[in-house]
């Protein structure tokens, strides 16, 4: 191909030696040998896996994410800056070079932390000096991991929520791409070997249950009384009801529920337990452990105890106490509501919101205001389980199509509307298509450009659940619609939540003024149900308003949109920076918060980091799910026996690092019975690092518990030290 | 049984009778078709185990036709199912009716949906426009515009005053500091924090179950605890007065539903007896049966007869779902709820539901009950599954509230003393002057006749009637000679709103309601909540204010000036007749 690896440049420029990785730290087992990560950095093209599975870059993202970098960068490499931008259109080899080139500048620039990262290598630069380090000193350099960086940072936040990466490179700007596919057109599947060992543990997993129920209930009629009529009492849970939640799902209890404290930010602190009795009963320890949290929906790092947002939502207790009580109707609605409400509805790019104390209420009392009998409702097949509680709470019809799929949907529609209610004919009064933005389980997106050709032609009414999209995808963090370049005004319910992006709790539902008013006389919330407390409504307050900047004090992002704005000249300008005056007077943000900086930095960690992890995992050979620009990322384990596994020797690591990672594995009924699987959810608030730390311990794990499912096509050095090509291409497999 | 049949020819083995005449065209197309059949049936002997399926075919269709054609039926059974989309419903059914893609077409064409949402009718408008919008923080004191008066809120549950404690201030900034804002996660994964655990264990041993579980939000609680209980078959016995988010429960638990006379304790032991008398007459199994009733009624602010459901439940067979999301905080002498305030251990109820939100004026609801019941809905309630765990100062806070209410029975009394001025005011209005109002710390136990509604007996003053019972914070008052449409009741009583927070700067409200989504359409009424933390004096103010705004509002409207004839006096009819 003649491209030579971005690193031969970065071998003249750095120090050889700092950034060489030492070649012993790799854990993967003897049996498969190391890839010398030295034949990266040398231009030889032996390295055989490597060049067959360059990754196709195209021009356009290239370009994307080179001019998506921070402005500050540009002054030392203008130069060689305007030559790529050039060369882009003729050569993506050329240009390749010329950005690598300015990646290494950089690097001596924020020579903090070296592009190269592997074992150890930014931490200790210069001192390995290509002595071979054994486990012990990997385990020492590690020790601390979670809670000190590297290198001396000034910063208010935390390390051990928020993780300090300040190299610019390892940032991405999250937004559709018309080259990659939005979602793969058939789900990669495994062997039938490995199909039919997944339905055999289960078969042996539901006889074992019922042969232990038998006897069990002969033997030990104690232990099974609940499920048992007593007394001229019915039992409260049936025995059959029940058996997937005994006999599958507490044989993996340990990996439930596992209790927590502090903050779920970049790492939480678990209390350790053990179980006696079979998972049935838990005792703690006493003792609490660190790990690396890639578990909790905190895409942009907002969940934290320090920091901007957490200074004003102290704030905000001191002035409004902990409650309002009281339903929205009543005297309970205060400013900082109509406040939040305000620039929610700005945020989203919608006329109005109005903003609901929980997340999962949101859907299930609003969906009920806007349908009712002889309306139908359609719905994707993984849509979460408010929506479907909605649903059954409004007693309109309901349909399913499969996941995604917009030519089932579309027969589908031509069947409903042609068909009209069932036995009467009678044309269905509205058809209201509830989709997700970015579905929980599966970290597909929805196909937000064939939906809105579909609404054009079948006049339905649209709903978008983005619980998990808002904040997390999109150049401007704007959820799916800013991710796709869709006008919002044109979706009529926007519905999402504040518990994941915005570290605080509740939901909005976001549409047109008259909709929105509509809701707050007929939504059971704004009557029946609690408001939100002042101090979660300032908490998302702050977020929100960093994400989105606050004009005019310093208007400084204005010139950042606008290089956003090359590759979304399409784009509606709704997405502004947000006014001073909707933020309560009192409420005072820190300069980066304000400008809206910190936001931006947080929304390209988080593409970055998605887009990395999701890219190495399939490199590795692993059955992931999802679009790789989705933040959460499933990767497949099929046997149930197997999860149980994953979780516990993610928490239990035998790689040398032994930082403990805590990882959520899903099963049966979240998925569908076969397709089990872990789901990383990843932050802003992980550095390169942390990515390259799952991506070795998945690649451990993965090796022992034969997950890698697929050819692999790297090994995980590779994978690392190639990560900013990765993210780059537009193809990984 | 072996009927002995004549061999028949096996399939395998049928040649092609040479002795008939086969007209000749016909000819190459038999034996192209005879060679295409020994070559199938030589490929089939091929295949290993073909001997034993052949056998096996054989057998069984010389002893039994019929069970061939049954497995046939299964196969082609089985192809269909796998066949079958998974989410294609009810699609081609009986009713289904075939149009081309040209008529399809033009049926698309022809749609046209209704608007998403009416326009607001007049109502609507009124309602949004009578939502008052605290500046500044809630509490007892409050400022309905940046530089307006200063008015006595009495129309959020804030019992215990908790809204404006400082303690829980402090606690709140300690917790942020140390566990954030969000949780992040559901209590499944990593979402629940030793707070959470702390506040479970909390609730359990200050109410003394055996354990409790919370929620994220009150209205999700009930209306999701419910249907994790009752299912499909099951049967529930409902008073005709709960709440929004019980009917809301009740209808997605597609249980049995039947509804007994609100408060009416006879009527609920007929209904357990009717069903009693259905199961024997119907036979079949044993089904859960429930009770499903509200501590405090949040629509009118009615007390159960606990001890009396108590004894029925008991008889009859029942589980009682007692929803306290009124009472826990505000009735009993440290706020425990009914079970307190009868002076019944709190574990004779097998699902409590209870609210922070209200009762600690934090945020959230609880279940507590047996280790049982909690448990089952830690994985199988759908509210507690699916949704983000409770924010961990939320959780801190309500510990801290339990805490005070246990150690400072000043709180509850101070409420009670609260309540019994302010009901004091406004009895000269009540068809009955209220009796002193019993209280549950000298040991005496109402009988169940003072928790009816007291019967309307002739008083000249009387224009409301308040069925609330007299220890309960939460005070609703009907109009007892409303104007004939719900909207112009409605009118009416937020115009005494209105007079009494201009007046007497007293912030009250209407009680507000879902109007056209609820089973049975609750009467408009005023909703006042009392807090302990006003001073006698303030709650006597603001009961006079109250009863001077309700004298004049109502008192001119309804038959002229207060204290003359009303018009039901003249005609005791006029006012039923009009409503119906």
């Amino acid at each position: 191909m003649g491209r030579t690896t971005r690193r031969s440049a970065g071998a003249t420029s750095t120090p050889s030696g700092a950034s060489t990785p030492p070649s012993s730290l790799s854990s993967s087992p003897p049996s498969k040998p190391l890839f010398p990560t030295i034949s990266l950095r040398s231009s030889s093209p032996s390295s055989g896996s490597g060049t067959e599975s360059h990754p196709h870059v195209s021009a356009r993202s290239s370009l994307i994410n080179v001019l998506t970098k921070p402005r500050h960068q540009f002054p030392i490499t203008a130069a060689s800056h305007s030559q790529a931008t050039t060369t882009a259109h003729y050569d993506d080899a050329s240009m390749y070079n010329n950005r690598n080139g300015n990646s290494t500048d950089e690097d001596s620039l924020y020579s903090d932390q070296s592009t190269i990262s592997s074992y150890a290598s930014s931490i200790v630069s210069g001192s390995t000096s290509g002595r071979e380090m054994s486990k012990e000193d990997i385990a020492l350099v590690y020790k601390d991991y979670l809670e000190k960086p590297f290198v001396q940072i000034k910063s208010n936040i935390k390390h051990s929520e928020f993780g300090h990466c300040n190299n610019p490179n390892w940032r991405w700007t999250s937004q559709y791409n018309t080259s990659e596919p939005i979602h793969l057109e058939e789900e990669p599947r495994p062997s039938y070997y490995v199909l039919m060992s997944t339905y055999f543990s289960y078969l042996l997993l539901i006889v074992m249950g019922h042969v232990r129920d038998f006897f069990g209930k002969r033997f030990r009629p104690a232990a099974y009384s609940h499920l048992m009529p007593q007394n001229g009492y019915a039992a409260l849970n049936s025995d059959f009801d029940s058996f997937y939640t005994r006999r599958l799902k507490q044989r993996l209890d340990d990996c439930f529920a596992r209790p927590v404290t502090g903050v779920a930010g970049r790492s939480i602190v678990l209390y350790d337990r053990t179980s006696s009795d079979q998972n049935l009963t838990f005792t703690r320890t006493g003792s609490t452990t660190r790990a690396l949290n890639v578990s909790s929906y905190n895409y942009l790092g907002f969940a934290s105890s320090s920091g901007g947002c957490a200074d004003a939502a102290e704030m905000s207790i001191r002035k409004y106490g902990v409650s309002s009580a009281g339903n929205r109707h009543d005297a309970s609605t205060l400013d900082l509501h109509q406040q939040t409400e305000k620039l929610v509805a700005k945020f989203v790019g919608a006329e109005a919101s109005m903003v609901v104390s929980m997340g999962y209420a949101t859907n299930s009392t609003t969906i009920p205001a806007l349908v009712d009998r002889g309306c139908l409702v359609i719905s994707d097949e993984f849509n979460h389980a408010s929506i479907r509680a909605g649903v059954r709470f409004s007693g309109a019809s309901m349909r399913w199509y499969k996941h995604n799929d917009m030519k089932v949907l579309e027969e589908l529609l031509r069947e409903v509307i042609s068909q009209g209610q069932p036995r009467t004919h009678r044309p269905w009064k509205k058809i209201l298509v509830i989709v997700e933005g970015l579905y929980s389980m599966e970290g597909t997106l929805v196909n937000l450009p064939a939906l809105m050709e579909l609404k054009k032609r079948y006049k339905f009414y649209l709903y978008v659940d983005e619980a998990h999209s808002i904040g997390a995808m999109g150049p401007n963090g704007r959820g799916v619609c800013d991710y796709f370049g869709i006008d919002p005004r044109e979706i009529d319910i926007l519905m999402g939540t504040f518990t994941k992006s915005f570290g605080a709790a509740g939901g909005y539902i976001a549409g047109s003024k008259e909709v929105v008013d509509r809701l707050r006389i007929r939504s059971h919330a704004s009557c029946y149900a609690e408001v939100i407390s002042p101090p979660v409504l300032t908490q998302i307050i702050a977020s929100m308003g960093s994400i989105m900047g606050i004009a005019p004090p310093l208007a400084a992002p204005a010139e950042d949109d606008k290089s956003d704005g090359l590759s979304i000249s399409s784009r509606p300008t709704v997405y502004g920076p947000a006014s001073a005056s909707i933020l309560p007077p009192w409420l005072s943000l820190p300069p980066n918060l304000l400008n809206g900086t910190e936001g931006r930095e947080r929304l390209r960690r988080i593409a970055f980091n998605a887009r990395y992890l999701s890219s190495g995992l399939r490199k590795l050979g692993f059955i992931v799910y999802g679009n790789r620009d989705s933040p959460i990322i499933p990767l497949l384990i099929y046997q149930p026996g197997k999860m149980a596994w994953f979780s516990r020797m993610m928490a239990e690591r035998f790689g040398p690092d032994m930082t403990p990672i805590v990882v959520v594995v899903v099963a049966y009924p979240a998925t569908p019975l076969i397709t089990s699987r872990v789901r990383f959810c990843l932050s802003a608030s992980h550095t390169k690092n942390d990515i390259d730390m799952v991506l070795r311990a998945c690649d451990e794990v993965g090796d022992v518990l034969d997950l890698k499912y697929k050819k692999q096509t790297m090994t995980v050095e590779e994978v690392i030290a190639n990560a900013e090509e990765l993210v780059a291409a537009s193809h990984i497999e | 049984m072996a009927s002995y049949s004549p061999p028949v020819q096996t399939l395998a083995s049928s040649p092609i009778p040479q002795f008939a005449e086969i007209p000749a065209p016909l000819i190459p197309l038999l034996t192209f078709l005879s060679s295409v059949w020994i070559t199938c049936q030589n490929l089939f002997h091929h295949i290993p185990g073909s001997p034993i399926l052949l056998r096996y075919i054989r057998s069984s269709y010389q002893n039994d036709p019929w069970r061939s054609a049954l497995e046939v039926l299964l196969v082609a059974f089985a192809l269909r199912t796998i066949l079958m989309g998974r989410t294609r419903g009810e699609g081609e059914g009986k009713n289904f009716v075939k149009l081309t893609e040209k008529e399809i077409d033009e049926l698309v064409d022809d749609f046209t949906p209704q608007p998403l949402v009416d326009a607001p009718s007049a109502a609507d408008t009124f309602t949004l426009q009578s939502v008052p919008v605290i500046h500044g923080p809630n509490g007892t004191k409050v400022k309905t515009s940046p530089h307006g008066k200063t008015l006595m809120n009495m129309a959020i549950p804030n019992w215990s005053g908790f809204v404006e404690s400082d303690k829980m201030k402090e606690i709140a900034i300690d917790t942020l500091r140390e566990y954030g804002v969000g949780t992040c996660g559901p209590s499944g994964f990593y979402g629940t924090i030793d707070v959470h655990t702390k506040l479970e264990e909390d609730l359990a041993s200050f109410l003394n179950t055996e354990a409790a579980i919370i929620y994220a939000q009150t209205f999700a609680l009930v209306s999701s605890v419910i249907p994790a209980f009752a299912k499909r078959g099951d049967i529930i016995v409902a008073d005709r007065g709960v709440n929004f988010a019980i009917h809301k429960g009740l209808q997605i638990s597609r249980s049995q539903i039947k509804w007994y006379a609100h408060g009416d304790m006879k009527d609920l032991e007929r209904v357990l007896q009717n069903v009693e008398r259905e199961r024997k007459r119907k036979g079949g199994k044993l089904t859960k049966k429930f009770i499903v009733a509200e501590g405090i009624f949040e629509n009118d602010g009615m007390m159960l007869d606990l001890p009396k459901v108590l004894e029925l439940k008991k008889k009859y067979k029942y589980r009682l779902i007692l929803d306290e999301c009124m009472s826990f905080g505000m009735i009993g002498q440290h706020g425990r709820g009914l079970s307190e305030y009868y002076g019944i251990p709190a574990s004779e109820v097998d699902i409590l539901l209870g609210s922070m939100a209200t009762g600690l004026s934090t945020g959230g609801g609880f279940c507590a009950g047996s280790k049982v019941v909690c448990s089952h809905q830690r994985i199988n309630s759908s509210a507690s599954v699916f949704s983000a765990s409770l924010p961990a100062m939320l959780a801190t806070t309500a510990s801290a509230a339990i805490e005070a209410l246990t150690y400072q029975p000043a709180l509850m009394s101070s409420l009670q003393a609260n309540v019994q001025i302010f009901r004091q005011q406004l009895s000269k209005l009540e068809p009955v002057y209220t009796q002193t109002p019993p209280t549950s710390s000298d040991g005496t136990v109402p009988s169940a006749s003072t928790l009816m509604p007291p019967p309307p007996v002739q008083n000249k003053d009387a224009i409301i009637s308040i069925p609330s019972h007299p220890a309960s914070g939460l005070i609703h008052i009907f109009l007892l000679n409303p104007p004939p449409t719900l909207e112009e009741e409605e009118r009416l009583l937020q115009e005494v709103v209105d007079e009494a927070m201009a007046t007497s700067s007293l912030l009250i409200t209407r009680a507000r309601r879902l109007r056209g989504q609820e089973i049975f359409e609750p009467e408009p009424s005023l909703k006042i909540c009392i807090s302990g933390a006003f001073s006698k004096k303030e709650v006597e103010k603001a009961g006079q204010g109250l009863r001077h705004a309700l004298i004049k509002v109502c008192g001119s409207e309804l038959g002229g000036s207060f204290g003359l004839t009303t018009k039901s006096e003249a005609d005791p009819n006029w006012d039923y007749a009009e409503r119906r």
